[in-house]
């Protein structure tokens, strides 16, 4: 990724409010969420001030609109524009064709009267105007006409050789040709420039629609981006475009490329993108803001050969004259590129503009759930933090009354609650600050190769000392070289606790709980195995949701014991697994109960090795 | 709660404990939450142990010198000084056990200080029956360690597993297990450090020497083949366990 660093491509930023302000800055209350239609005025003042943006590595420096030159020299660009039109001659070409048709009307004229005098002759030189009209447009047909019209005079209106006409009504004869050429060519140019413009509309069309269906297509804001900027080098790659870049300010407000796209490698051109000054000069670079209905969101940078500035708006222009430039424009395409270019850049910045609202809509959205979640959570935990201390309080209080003497059951009795409601209040609080740091991100697993075995033994062991085994056979199914695996240990260790806890609470008192432990290929899968009540079907994706609590349907053997989870458990689990790449997710076991799964990636690059044989008298002096 | 104001009251205490009976070993509770060390010191008491606290580091490094505990509990966060510096300062002046007590996910910490000196850990919060138990291995093990112990000459026993330190031999339920000379190092370790919690690094360096001490990795494959020889049932040791993130224990059954 390319960040600009020059501080001269901050301009379009630190310039943001003025370009705002400028949009509409002949009416003030003009609505800002005006179409962006290229052909309206809004638009055409927008364009001129972000012409003032565009800087050229090769010439010095912006036009200013108060130039005192610069009307004289739009006025000398349109009568050349009548000559200049395309990429199929410049006016020096033309001409020679003009000259070239004429003198070869001419000829032909000479050589058929030499033969016989045929009255309406001259008529050979329409075709001439009609081809050059037709290939040239208007400039180069009135041109031919108009040396048609002399050279007839001149070589065969007698007196021959000079521009006098002695018979008055060869004058008629004279005018009627001029007049046939120039409406003629006048004509064929008008149909030629329609034809044109329907094909140069057609191609917009297409180009527009192309882009269209790229933003319509792409998904995040970046890989939008990173489609359009290599749309850009496609479409605009005749223009001379061989990079693209799209910035977009950053939390910082400075400008970041979010998407590149070139079409060759050069360093060269590298530098040139970057504004670095020691680029070459070969390359030229364009800067255009993205300007929405909403403001600027962003710049769109192009480089390449020095024709691509054939793309920028005219910095000569001002609002009067592009109008009158738009009367050329069927002259040639090039202004019309500029035109497809601004109305892409339009789209691009519609679509970035959207792209950034979409998002802060997402977040609007997450903070909002986030808030729903923190109400929940108040209010689950308020009861859940409640209870235990409740029922603690008042075992302790009743104690410690001193008119009452308390038999030895009772007092165990009382004793083994408060026992009971600690566990439950620490279980309580270590999984609202494991769910707090997951959520925070910064319980990162900090992965190391553990063995799953190991985990399982660990938890059991704790399990049996706390006495929550108690009353149920737990198997564990697992094969002997079980591969060591990546895991956050203690992570993990926390996964297996919550599962087991969750199998332990929720099925009869003697039913057998399964640890079965399976290495595949890419993954370790652990399955954890209850004859329970089970998970009904619809619940198995919601078990894993936050404060998700299954309603329960009493069984026989549950019904004395209230529900204790905490609804967070399980929602630890998934986010742990997920950080660590795996899956995990419910089934119903055979027979009836919960299968709660979940799998650890295998690495295919896991260590082989093994510690080495040592002598063990050698080593004695170790310690 | 000044540091100044707080000795008064376990001293005063202490005195009382002495004036009671002083027939058990003396702990030091140092750690900055005045109920957990009341109910400590109700709890030890009640087995006769006598009992002191201290509120800070400060504190708990001076009373260690005039005291002289058997047994010293050292909570990882203090107010005044990090734990782990109080337990290098400790070892500094005497090989008194310490168990360290810390809360939950913080691994580190206890590295740290097992590597730093401490015998133990204990994870608040805990029961006063394991906190008991890890306080009479901590003296069994200081009582090997300065008397007459006989490590290295005689046969060690945890449980029904049995080593012949003589013969290098070892035993499970009177029934002969072969092992590689590694695995007997390993064991032989582990099981004169019984009840004591031995950390990776230090079991690697211990048998295979220091080159190997970041191998942890290598080392859980090579107790999970140990295990298979020696555990009844190896899914669910009963000698053998792994203290997770830190090391291993080899049970101690007394």
């Amino acid at each position: 990724m390319l960040v600009y660093e020059s501080p001269s491509q901050r301009v379009p930023l630190l310039t943001l409010e003025t370009l705002k302000s400028a949009r509409h800055p002949k009416n003030p209350n003009h609505p800002s969420h005006s179409t962006p239609c290229p052909r309206s005025r809004g638009h055409v003042i927008a364009r001129n001030v972000c012409s003032k943006q565009v800087t050229y590595t090769a010439s010095a420096g912006s036009f200013m609109r108060t130039n005192p030159t610069a009307n004289l020299q739009a006025r000398a660009r349109i009568w050349t524009s009548m000559f200049r039109s395309d990429s199929r001659g410049t006016w020096l070409v033309q001409v020679g064709w003009v000259i070239t048709g004429v003198t070869i009307a001419t000829m032909l004229i000479g050589v058929v009267l030499s033969w016989k005098h045929i009255s309406n002759i001259s008529l050979l030189y329409l075709p001439v105007v009609l081809w050059l009209a037709a290939r040239y447009g208007r400039g180069p047909a009135i041109l031919a006409s108009a040396l048609s019209f002399l050279s007839y005079d001149f070589f065969f209106i007698p007196p021959v050789h000079r521009f006098t006409v002695n018979e008055p009504t060869e004058w008629l004869s004279l005018f009627a040709l001029l007049a046939t050429s120039l409406a003629l060519g006048q004509m064929t140019a008008t149909v030629r420039a329609r034809a044109q413009e329907a094909e140069e509309s057609q191609t917009q069309t297409e180009t527009l629609y192309r882009v269209a269906q790229l933003i319509a297509e792409s998904g995040d804001e970046r890989s939008l981006a990173t489609s359009l900027t290599r749309e850009i080098v496609s479409l605009f790659g005749v223009n001379g475009v061989l990079v693209c870049d799209i910035l977009t300010p950053d939390e910082h407000g400075a400008l970041t490329s979010i998407a590149h796209w070139s079409s060759i490698e050069d360093n060269a051109l590298d530098h040139t993108l970057t504004g670095d000054p020691s680029g070459d000069g070969r390359y030229a670079l364009l800067r255009k803001p993205l300007i929405a209905p909403g403001g600027v969101v962003g710049q769109l940078v192009v480089a390449g050969f020095p024709s691509l500035r054939q793309l920028a708006p005219d910095p000569f222009s001002d609002a009067s004259s592009v109008e009158e430039r738009e009367e050329h424009m069927p002259n040639g395409n090039v202004d019309s590129q500029a035109t497809v270019f601004s109305a892409v850049c339009d789209q691009i910045a519609l679509a970035l503009e959207h792209a950034v609202l979409a998002r802060e809509a997402a977040h609007v959205a997450a903070l909002r759930e986030s808030d729903r979640l923190k109400d929940i959570l108040l209010g689950s935990v308020t009861h859940d933090l409640r209870t235990p201390l409740a029922s603690i309080k008042a075992a302790t209080t009743s104690l410690l009354q001193n008119d009452i003497e308390w038999s030895a059951p009772e007092r165990r009795e009382l004793l083994e609650s408060m026992d009971t409601s600690a566990d439950r209040l620490n279980r309580l609080v270590g999984n609202l600050l494991d769910l707090s740091r997951l959520e925070a991100g910064v319980a990162q697993p900090e992965l190391d190769w553990s063995l799953m075995s190991d985990v399982v033994a660990t938890v059991l062991d704790r399990l049996d000392l706390s006495g929550q085994t108690r009353g149920h056979p737990i198997e564990v199914d697992e094969p002997a070289d079980l591969p060591l695996t990546q895991m956050d240990y203690a992570q993990i260790e926390q996964v297996m606790t919550n599962l087991l806890e969750n199998a332990l609470k929720h099925s009869p008192e003697g039913s057998v709980i399964t640890i079965r432990v399976t290495p595949q290929t890419h993954e370790l899968e652990v399955a954890v195995i209850d004859h329970g009540i089970g998970i009904p079907a619809g619940e198995r994706e919601a078990v894993f949701d936050k404060f998700y609590r299954v309603q329960r349907v009493h069984s026989s053997w549950s019904s004395s014991r209230p529900p204790t989870g905490t609804g967070l458990g399980l929602a630890i689990c998934a986010s742990i697994i997920h950080e660590h790449g795996g899956r995990i997710w419910a089934e119903e076991t055979p027979g009836g109960g919960a299968t709660l799964i979940f799998t650890l990636p295998l690495a295919l690059d896991r260590p082989q090795g093994a510690l080495p044989e040592v002598d063990g008298q050698a080593q004695e002096t170790h310690r | 709660m000044t540091p100044g104001e707080l000795p008064v009251e376990p001293r005063a205490d202490t005195q009382k404990a002495t004036q009671h009976r002083p027939t058990g070993a003396r702990v030091l509770v140092i750690d900055d939450e005045p109920e957990i060390g009341r109910a400590v010191r109700a709890g030890l008491r009640s087995v006769d142990f006598d009992v002191d606290w201290a509120a800070n580091g400060e504190q708990g490094l001076e009373r260690a010198t005039q005291w002289h505990p058997d047994v010293i509990l050292l909570d990882l966060t203090l107010p005044d000084m990090d734990g782990i510096e109080i337990c290098r300062r400790l070892r500094e002046q005497s090989q008194t056990p310490i168990i360290v007590l810390s809360v939950r996910a913080r691994e580190a910490d206890k590295v740290a200080a097992l590597e730093q000196g401490a015998d133990d850990y204990l994870t608040k919060p805990f029961g006063m029956g394991e906190l008991i138990a890890r306080v009479r291995v901590a003296l069994r093990h200081a009582a090997q360690v300065t008397g007459t112990a006989d490590v290295g000459s005689a046969r060690l026993r945890v449980d029904a597993l049995e080593i012949d330190l003589e013969r290098r031999q070892v035993k499970v339920d009177g029934r002969e297990v072969h092992l590689t000379p590694t695995e007997y190092e390993v064991l032989k370790y582990l099981a004169t450090h019984a009840g004591k919690v031995v950390t990776h690094r230090v079991l690697l360096n211990a048998v295979w020497g220091p080159t190997y001490e970041a191998d942890a990795h290598y080392l859980r494959v090579f107790i999970n083949q140990l295990r298979r020889k020696i555990e009844p049932n190896p899914s669910r040791p009963h000698y053998l366990v792994t203290e997770s993130g830190v090391g291993y224990r080899l049970r101690d059954f007394d």
